[in-house]
């Protein structure tokens, strides 16, 4: 009776892991990233007024649902790092709606008074990307 | 020797003890226990005068120094920034490989699957129960009696690095150049003794997260902090004993 029951268990285990495992697939396969529709999948770093912020396009793209003339055409220039150049790209002027802060209000997304850390990756985080980076664009040199 | 008399006598042994005897002999023995194991490791009654009932602040116009310095982090904005750092290394000639405050960062998980990161500044913590002080053998580092700061004396270190164990916090390390641990000193040296009213990384801040003043002006931000209303105020460590005064707070 013992034997049944343990095969039986182990029967159930396996198929319940192919199940999880050929879901994974599909997720993954069905919704490649477009770097033409969604922007670019290298993550965009603010290191100015302070160290150092992190926007991914991914998140508010394809997770959000936004297109590219949401943000582009009167709140961020299209090249990158152009916002970081202006004096006035502070948090205050984000808490009066400007940058972030046209959505970041706390009705149409968490305000920019809260949840600092969810942008902020701070120095810490910034090393961490920049290791990662390096990592993936270096040469295969351990191998 | 009369036995009529004797055994007349109410009988010695342990039946006849009540049982209210009893307890009241137990609860002397666990008392003893609980004092020669230091009152806060293991206390088997209520201990009447415990240091944790209020909370990590002690209660007002109970401070041990005047101006009793104090810093109160507030903790959800700090975004590691590290301007703090940058200004504690050139106020204080901290080298790359030693920092009087750094910033740490722990990951909470949230409902949703995700994660969010908490950036946690730490320091020195001026206790008024330093561990650090007393295990120093040769006074090198010891607790002001005007002010409360943990002080530091290098020529008198001898580089034992006992203290640097001793401290739950992990706020000493041991500075080459000078032979001796270094330490903060929440800037008596290069700031306070000069005449300024704050630390180089309160100073730095650009979040307003680190808070340094007199805990006991009632008037000061620091009081302000630690006594507002539905808020939460914590320590580091605080099974330690150390009564650390440097606060945590959201408010």
């Amino acid at each position: 009776m013992k034997i049944i029951n343990i095969i039986s268990l182990a029967i159930v285990a396996l198929l319940c892991a192919g199940v999880v495992l050929a879901a994974e697939e599909k997720q993954g396969a069905a919704q490649p990233y477009d770097e033409n529709t969604y922007g670019p999948a290298a993550p965009i770093i603010w290191e100015k007024p302070v160290k150092a912020v992190v926007f991914s396009h991914k998140t508010h793209t394809m997770g959000a649902g936004l297109g590219c003339d949401s943000c582009h055409g009167g709140l961020f220039e299209q090249e990158s790092g152009a916002a970081e150049k202006k004096p006035d790209f502070t948090m205050d002027k984000i808490y009066k709606g400007g940058y972030c802060g046209a959505c970041h209000d706390g009705q149409t997304a968490f305000a920019a008074k809260t949840r600092c850390a969810a942008c902020h990756i701070g120095a810490r985080g910034l090393k961490r990307l920049r290791q990662a980076e390096s990592d993936r664009t270096a040469p295969a040199a351990s191998h | 020797m009369d036995i009529g008399k004797l055994q007349r006598l109410p009988s010695e042994d342990l039946s006849a003890i009540t049982s209210r005897e009893r307890r009241k002999f137990l609860r002397l023995g666990l008392t003893i226990t609980g004092l020669y194991l230091g009152g806060t490791v293991l206390s088997l009654v209520s201990a009447r005068r415990a240091e944790a009932a209020g909370g990590p602040v002690p209660a007002t116009g109970q401070y041990p120094y005047n101006p009793h310095y104090t810093m109160v982090l507030r903790e959800a904005r700090c975004v590691d920034c590290e301007r703090c750092k940058e200004a504690c290394k050139t106020t204080n000639h901290v080298p790359d490989y030693g920092y009087r405050t750094t910033i740490l960062e722990r990951r909470r998980d949230l409902a949703e699957g995700t994660y969010e990161t908490i950036f946690m500044p730490v320091l020195c913590n001026h206790c008024n129960r330093p561990p650090c002080v007393r295990v120093c053998p040769t006074t090198a580092t010891w607790k002001d009696k005007k002010t409360g700061i943990v002080m530091m004396k290098p020529s008198r270190c001898i580089g034992c690095k006992t203290c640097m164990t001793a401290c739950p916090y992990n706020a000493r390390y041991f500075q080459e150049e000078k032979r001796a641990i270094d330490k903060c000193d929440f800037c008596w040296q290069a700031r306070l003794s000069k005449g300024e009213t704050t630390t180089a990384c309160a100073a730095a801040c650009p979040a307003d997260v680190r808070i340094f003043g007199n805990l006991a002006d009632p008037k000061s931000r620091v009081y302000q902090l630690l006594h507002t209303p539905d808020t939460i105020v914590w320590v580091l460590r605080p099974e330690v004993g150390a009564l650390p005064n440097v606060f945590y707070t959201n408010a």
